[in-house]
């Protein structure tokens, strides 16, 4: 005989013993506890009456886990949720496994093995509650979802789910209901199995196999007890077929009243190809009406609740169910659903079939609801670690992590207006358009004139919707008569190569499309000395202003681009991404006494604010049309045809009533978002904001109403004054970036 | 940009991304040593530089790409990672070739028997490694 003191379990703060293979509710009865006070318990798992947290879970059915030593077992407020979990921290992954099936078996009774074994030579998997494998919901798909100890699984079945789940006994309502010492008649027989002393027992309905009863007839109208919480029952009463009440003392109740099917997974999967077997299957019993009594455990709804309901016009299932929450708590109307369609067809309605029911059957944490679940990464470009090492302040931005600054922004601003600077810009939107159609369906897309930009050439376009709204603005570069590179912004690059494949696709056109975003780095060389950079760095014949070419710079092949969004001389290095770091460096190690030095976006969006180059997104609307931002030279109406242009057409007929307009003040930027007065009245608001060392005062894009036509010239911001000033603040006539 | 971390290293993948009408790509005889990944109809990532001849269309785009990197990973160690994080169903027959969103990832599979080679848009290696540990 082993010495070893019985294992324990700690209740509420106090610490009790159980029996090797005891379930925690079975503990907690030997001890004389009860988790939630009272209540028919059913052993089964359907009923709440036995909920509890356990190791710090919540609304654990504790007839269904094994007690373990030192097993932490709460009870939960009667009438409120049991609190959040104290500890907060990150929890490990969730994790989630994904099995693949012809069939899936929910229930491993004598009907779910038939169904099982009728299957043959088909995959099937079976889940069983009692195996460890507790089914909680079916998804389209389908899906079904089972927790396990070690995490969930999801299982898709490809042609069939069988529901083998069998039937839940019935539970009494009547006043007192909510004792201690009421028990199913399944429970009973598992109780008295288990060793538990259920002293002098009144059966009511079937009685318990195996558990000496007091069998009773009639029906069940109350039961007695102390009073007090965790009150015990004392007695029941019943009334005969003769009218005549009977009290039955007693220490506890066996109630065999009936089963219903635990169908609730098969209720939940409408439209999918889901079958119950056996007493799932089943119709059930249908118990007398309930006159008094709590209905509903979970969400404390009496039959006067119902009764109140009922007189107020919710007279379907459905209806009472929202109206009274019966049904919506811990056990999903396992318990309340049989009283709930009794009491409506007792009023004179057909038997309801019980309501729809949705996942999940159980509590899960939010551990076990996230399982499978991953956040949305954010890609990162070749040089992510050279920015990390170099100290850069990473965010995210435009769907990218990215630089924002290297911790001295002026100097990096500095940097790019008076010497040499590298940004890295891979995460524009790069795809490659080629064919015998290219053209004519740039020429579709775009509302500029494609057809005249020459081969070794490149524009700036705008990409409108149907609508004439911008969609999107980049580069459109033309390598040869069939061949063309695209450039989109960073955020909108998925948004605009689905836009150019689904139109090439509808138009029939004959392109091959290739989008680069990922496997391309691009290098922005910018400032006074970028082109004596990338001399050195091997660059002989430095294309001109919106030109390209392709070269080998620092021994990496790149693609240059002759562009400028800062305002200074600027040469987009695109290249395989493979060869970023390699390239960073070098033309960092060729321009160090250039004072060359990498510059992050903050720089980059001061930058092209000076200039007055919109970012598509933050200074456009979902409504913003080339005329409204002041955009109409991208635009020639006198294509023949592009997407957005029958839109603009018809939208220029109407009086412009706002537009984007570049403002600039004395002192300190506002906030962007800031709004625009103009005297007393609210004209707009400022949608980019920055501080311009090079002008010595703030200058901003923002939104403008027109009065009487006109955009006013003097706003009020942040009540300071402002003015109307026309873009772009730096450098209007672009002789730096042409040098 | 190389993981290594846990015991994964990533490595880039030098090959070439090749767009054409499907019906060129379906003609075409990629180089035997290497492997030819049909990312779409009408675009094929083959391990090895590829030339114009190969691909039957003049207005093909082929362009070498490093723009994948991949990590070859144990049979066993990687299936059961693809239980955890794969919603689709993976092919039977070895070797074979598959691609889906894994792990919340863009990813693309090469199963062979003993090993499957994990491959990624470098872009997305961080999180990939960061998921597969």
């Amino acid at each position: 005989m082993s010495g070893d003191p019985a294992p324990r379990l700690v209740v509420d703060g106090r610490s009790v013993d159980f029996s090797d293979g005891d379930t925690v509710l079975v503990a907690l009865l030997k001890n004389n506890l009860h988790p939630t006070g009272g209540g028919c318990l059913c052993l089964a798992g359907d009923c709440p009456h036995c909920l509890a947290t356990v190791d710090g879970v919540a609304y654990v059915r504790t007839c269904q886990v094994t007690a373990r030593a030192g097993m932490v077992v709460d009870s939960q407020p009667r009438r409120d949720h049991p609190p959040f979990p104290a500890d907060q921290s990150p929890a490990q992954n969730a994790v989630a496994r994904h099995l693949f099936c012809d069939v899936v078996v929910i229930g491993l009774s004598d009907s779910g093995r038939a169904a099982a074994a009728s299957y043959g030579g088909r995959r099937v998997i079976t889940l069983d509650a009692a195996a460890g494998q507790e089914v909680i919901g079916i998804y389209p798909g389908p899906l079904v979802v089972a927790r396990t100890a070690t995490g969930m699984l999801h299982v898709h079945p490809r042609d069939e789910i069988v529901v083998a789940t069998g039937a839940a006994e019935i539970q009494p309502v009547a006043p007192g209901n909510n004792l201690r010492g009421l028990v199913t008649a399944r429970a009973a027989s598992r109780l008295h199995a288990a060793g538990i002393d259920l002293g002098r027992v009144v059966a009511v309905g079937v009685p318990p196999p195996g558990v000496d009863t007091e069998q009773i007839d009639g029906k069940v109208i109350r039961f007695d007890g102390d009073d007090g919480p965790d009150a015990r029952v004392r007695a029941v009463v019943v009334r005969d077929g003769a009218g005549v009440e009977h009290r039955i003392a007693c220490d506890t109740v066996s109630l065999g009243l009936g089963l219903q099917p635990r169908d609730a997974l098969a209720r939940m999967a409408g439209g999918m190809k889901v079958r119950a077997v056996g007493s799932a299957a089943g119709h059930g019993d249908v118990p007398p009406c309930p006159k008094s009594g709590a209905v509903c455990h979970c969400c404390d709804v009496t039959v006067r609740d119902l009764e109140s309901a009922y007189e107020r016009g919710f007279h379907e299932l459905e209806l009472v169910k929202r109206a009274t929450l019966a049904g919506t708590g811990a056990c999903q109307g396992t318990t309340c659903v049989p009283h709930l369609r009794s009491f409506l067809a007792s009023r004179g309605g057909p038997l309801p079939a019980p309501f729809t029911a949705r996942p999940v059957t159980r509590q899960l944490t939010f551990l076990e609801a996230s399982a499978g679940a991953y956040h949305r990464a954010t890609p990162r470009t070749a040089l992510d670690d050279e920015h990390r090492r170099g100290g850069a302040v990473m965010d995210r931005l435009g769907g990218w992590w990215r630089p924002w600054t290297y911790g001295d922004a002026l100097g990096e601003y500095w940097a790019v207006r008076e010497a040499v600077s590298l940004g890295d810009v891979s995460t524009l939107g790069k795809l490659r358009v080629s064919g015998p159609d290219a053209l004519e369906l740039l020429e579709r897309l775009y509302p500029t004139k494609v057809s005249t930009i020459s081969p070794g050439r490149a524009r700036y376009a705008l990409l409108l919707d149907d609508r004439g709204y911008v969609l999107d603005d980049g580069m459109i570069c033309r390598d040869t008569d069939t061949r063309f590179t695209l450039t989109f912004t960073s955020g909108g690059s998925s948004t605009a190569e689905m836009w150019v494949r689904d139109w090439a696709e509808t138009w029939g056109l004959d392109v091959r499309i290739l989008n680069q975003t990922m496997s391309v780095g691009a290098i922005n060389v910018t400032g006074p000395r970028a082109t004596e950079l990338l001399a050195r760095a091997g660059l002989e014949d430095p294309p001109k202003h919106l030109h390209h070419a392709t070269a080998t710079i620092a021994s990496v092949p790149c693609h240059i681009f002759r562009l400028s969004f800062t305002g200074e001389v600027s040469y987009e290095l695109h290249h395989s991404s493979a060869h970023s770091v390699t390239l960073w460096r070098r033309l960092l190690d060729f321009g160090r006494d250039l004072g060359c030095r990498p510059h992050g976006l903050e720089t980059l969006l001061r930058l092209r604010l000076e200039k007055g180059h919109i970012v598509v997104g933050q200074d456009t609307d979902f409504d913003s049309t080339p005329r409204r931002i002041n955009h109409e030279w991208a635009v020639k109406l006198e294509k023949p045809d592009f997407v957005g242009k029958q839109a603009l057409l018809r939208t220029n007929k109407t009086a412009l009533d706002r537009q984007l307009a570049g403002l600039a003040m004395d002192g300190p930027a506002p906030h962007e978002g800031a709004l625009i007065w103009s005297g007393s009245a609210h004209v707009g608001y400022v949608t980019s904001s920055a501080f311009s060392p090079a002008l010595g005062r703030s200058v901003m894009l923002g939104w403008l109403a027109l009065s009487e036509g006109r955009l006013p010239d003097d706003v009020t911001i942040d009540g300071r004054p402002a003015r109307r000033t026309p873009t772009p603040f730096y450098d209007p006539a672009g002789a730096r970036l042409r040098v | 940009m190389t993981p290594q971390a846990r015991g994964f290293v990533f490595e880039r993948i030098a090959g070439s991304r090749v767009v054409a009408t499907p019906a060129a790509l379906d003609a075409a005889c990629w180089p035997p040593d290497a492997l030819a990944w049909r990312l779409a109809p009408d675009e094929v990532f083959v391990t090895t530089a590829i030339s114009r001849e190969v691909v039957d269309d003049p207005h093909a785009i082929i362009e070498p790409d490093g723009g994948f990197v991949g990590v070859w990973v144990d049979a066993g160690r990687a299936l059961d990672f693809l239980e955890r994080s794969c919603q689709w169903e993976l092919p039977d027959e070895r070797p074979a070739w598959a691609q889906g969103a894994v792990a919340g990832l863009p990813v693309k599979l090469w199963i062979e028997p003993d090993r499957v080679w994990i491959v990624v848009p470098a872009p997305y290696a961080r999180d990939l490694e960061e998921r597969l540990s």
